[in-house]
């Protein structure tokens, strides 16, 4: 009962003026970054970080996490509408979406999207209250060994589950490690890897690299691809939107499930898009109208939209809790609460309650400011995808540049966020996924950091981490997530091949 | 044209060359256990590694992979039109300041890149640098670049 307590202390952190202000001016910006394709909701969060340093740490959070509710439902709007999806976790929302908009149930398609979404994040807000004070308790048990064991688990599980090539995944995470060592070691204190660049002695920061990464990846395939906008219909019939919220309770078992997948990639960091797209995938699989998926069926708009925000939600729970974000977007925020000076992890319950609980509440009422915002301004953003894209591209453009330059007043960032674009594009064009770079750069030296310790306390000895009951299962369990993907190789070239034998 | 195969060849090399650039830089370092704990090149140095041997592998399949073309030549124009008047923008932010350097950026992309009505790129490439002054330096007093034109000039 404790939780609920807290819960209601935090209601009256966030429900305040000011902090409504926030999530109004949050989840408009969201639903901005997520419908214009070349801006996500990672590049929106970390363009936004550097004008929150003035702010309260809860009240900077708000804003941010607010952004991020408005950007995924942002990206559902095109998504439906354009069929063009604004974020990549709305990909598999394109599949059904946008044909039942097509028939001219734009309204209902919009509506089913957006109740499913926000049942979602109900569900991850609810996990978060129930379980993430509970997850800091066991973790504040925990010593560098521990640590060091989630950081492994957390990266295992990208290359085990997160759906891209596995060697494709491990020089992401890799490659991202090494960024996040560049500068100054924080225990030798010498330099490293700067390469005789002496401006790289501050190291690089994740929020440059996000830009890049996303914001000009993004633009270049966008551009690519010659994105056009052809609408249908973005008119709302008020009266559709509550006959359809009121049917979603019978697609129950499809809302149920979703949540549950969503909530279970989004802890363990496999993310909303893979989230989205497993979601879709399974319902295909199972549901008894499978032959009605791809031309406007509900359960293909539910399915995917209920996963992808029951995963960005409770991507936070490990953020908070442990210190890993489940997502790039929560590695971006995690960054954030260390430039603000807060410590993410078990400490956080115990020092700063205010600001823990004052970010679940504003969950709840983000999320609901969120589907309010998006169906009153759903014309108003459907009019902004008719501006040409050579018009949006520089100004995108330009956006990240600036905002990659105010990170540190430093054009060494600008010049680096240009790298970090093209190698965004290739990655994004050859399925090397980004998300785990990013997280590697976030929490890199905190990785580092426990495994230095770790040995420390050993004298060098490796036998640290099969020194008790959870460090060994932790440590094993992350070999499994490693060795996952070279199984299940293994036995599909089986499956494959035995009616031949035969 | 440019094949899947050749992109993915590309980027392997590409990230194999930075997990090696890791490894060297990180061997003086040191790598392995002293009286100090961990030495610093250590981490960096296996995270190095890892890129590297994932890179060759990645290298080995890229070989394998069709030869389909992977970005057209039309795709390859509309990348170019934008990236080199960016690459352009850039470059310019030292001379000319951010706000001289987005106006004319903007104004050359609408204008002349994509034939543009004249007036109407006009407005937006002036609106541009006003919006990026009122939010940047005034809102959220985050200085950006002037540029070596306005240190001539004497802002």
């Amino acid at each position: 009962m404790d939780n609920i307590e807290s819960l209601l202390h935090g209601f009256t952190i966030a429900i305040t003026l000011p902090h409504l202000a926030l999530m109004l001016v949050g989840v408009l910006l969201g639903i901005l970054v997520g419908v214009l394709p070349g801006l996500g909701a990672p590049n929106g969060v970390s363009l936004l970080l550097p004008l929150t340093f003035g702010m309260q740490p809860v009240s900077a959070i708000i804003l941010l996490s607010s952004m991020y509710w408005g950007a995924l439902f942002g990206g559902s709007v095109t998504s439906i509408l354009f069929n063009i999806p604004g974020e990549p976790s709305s990909v598999a929302t394109t599949f059904d979406g946008y044909p039942m908009a097509r028939d001219g149930r734009a309204t209902a398609a919009l509506a089913t999207a957006f109740g499913s979404a926000a049942f979602g994040a109900l569900v991850g807000v609810m996990l978060i209250t129930f379980l993430a004070s509970w997850v800091a308790q066991v973790a504040l048990a925990f010593g560098p060994p521990e640590y060091f064991a989630v950081y492994f688990l957390a990266f295992a599980s990208f290359v085990g589950m997160g759906g891209a090539p596995p060697a494709k995944t491990v020089v992401s995470l890799a490659a991202g490690f090494a960024i996040a060592a560049i500068g100054i070691d924080t225990v030798s204190g010498s330099v490293r890897l700067t390469m005789g660049i002496d401006e790289l002695v501050k190291g690089i920061s994740f929020v440059v690299a996000v830009m890049g990464l996303f914001g000009i990846g993004e633009l270049l395939l966008a551009v690519e691809e010659e994105v056009q906008a052809k609408a249908v219909s973005s008119r709302i019939d008020w009266r559709e939107v509550f006959r359809t919220l009121l049917n979603l309770p019978r697609h129950g078992w499809a809302l149920l499930r979703s949540a549950a997948i969503g909530c279970w990639m989004g802890i363990t960091p496999g993310g909303p898009t893979a989230a989205s797209f497993m979601s879709y995938g399974i319902a295909k699989r199972f549901s008894p109208r499978s032959a009605r998926f791809g031309q406007g069926e509900a359960e293909g708009i539910i399915s995917p939209e209920t996963a992808d925000h029951a995963a960005g939600t409770s991507a936070l729970l490990p953020m908070l809790s442990l210190g890993i974000p489940g997502s790039a977007t929560a590695a971006v925020m995690m960054g954030g609460l260390m430039i603000w000076g807060l410590n993410p992890g078990p400490m956080l319950f115990i020092e700063q309650k205010d600001f823990v609980w004052g970010l679940i509440a504003s969950m709840y009422v983000g999320n609901i400011v969120a589907v309010a915002l998006v169906l009153v301004t759903v014309p108003i953003f459907a009019a902004l995808m008719r501006i040409p894209f050579f018009i949006i591209a520089p100004l995108i453009f330009i956006i990240c540049t600036v905002g990659a330059y105010s990170v540190s007043n430093s054009y060494l960032d600008v010049v680096l966020m240009l790298g970090f674009g093209i190698i965004g594009y290739l990655f994004k064009k050859l399925s090397y996924p980004l998300a785990p770079l990013v997280l590697a750069i976030v929490i890199g030296d905190k990785a580092e950091d426990a495994f230095r310790q770790a040995m420390l306390m050993s004298k060098g000895s490796l036998g640290i981490f099969f020194g008790n009951a959870l460090v060994t299962t932790l440590v094993l369990a992350g070999m499994a997530l490693l060795l996952l993907p070279l199984v299940l190789q293994v036995a599909h070239v089986r499956t494959t091949t035995k009616p031949i034998l035969d | 044209m440019i094949s899947r195969r050749a992109l993915e060849l590309t980027t392997a090399t590409l990230t194999g060359v930075f997990g090696a650039a890791v490894v060297i830089s990180s061997i003086d370092k040191g790598t392995g256990w002293s009286t100090a704990g961990v030495d610093a090149g250590t981490f960096p140095f296996l995270t190095g590694l890892i890129v590297v041997i994932a890179s060759l592998w990645n290298l080995a399949r890229g070989w394998l992979e069709s030869r389909a073309v992977a970005v057209s030549s039309s795709d390859l124009r509309h990348l170019i039109a934008l990236f080199a008047p960016a690459v352009v923008f850039v470059a310019a932010i030292p001379l000319v300041g951010v706000y001289v350097a987005s106006g004319c950026y903007m104004l050359g992309t609408l204008a002349l890149l994509h034939r543009f009505s004249l007036p109407r790129s006009l407005l937006i490439a002036v609106t541009t640098p006003i919006a990026l002054y009122l939010v940047f330096e005034r809102m959220f007093q985050v200085s950006l670049p002037h540029g070596a034109l306005a240190d001539v000039l004497g802002f």
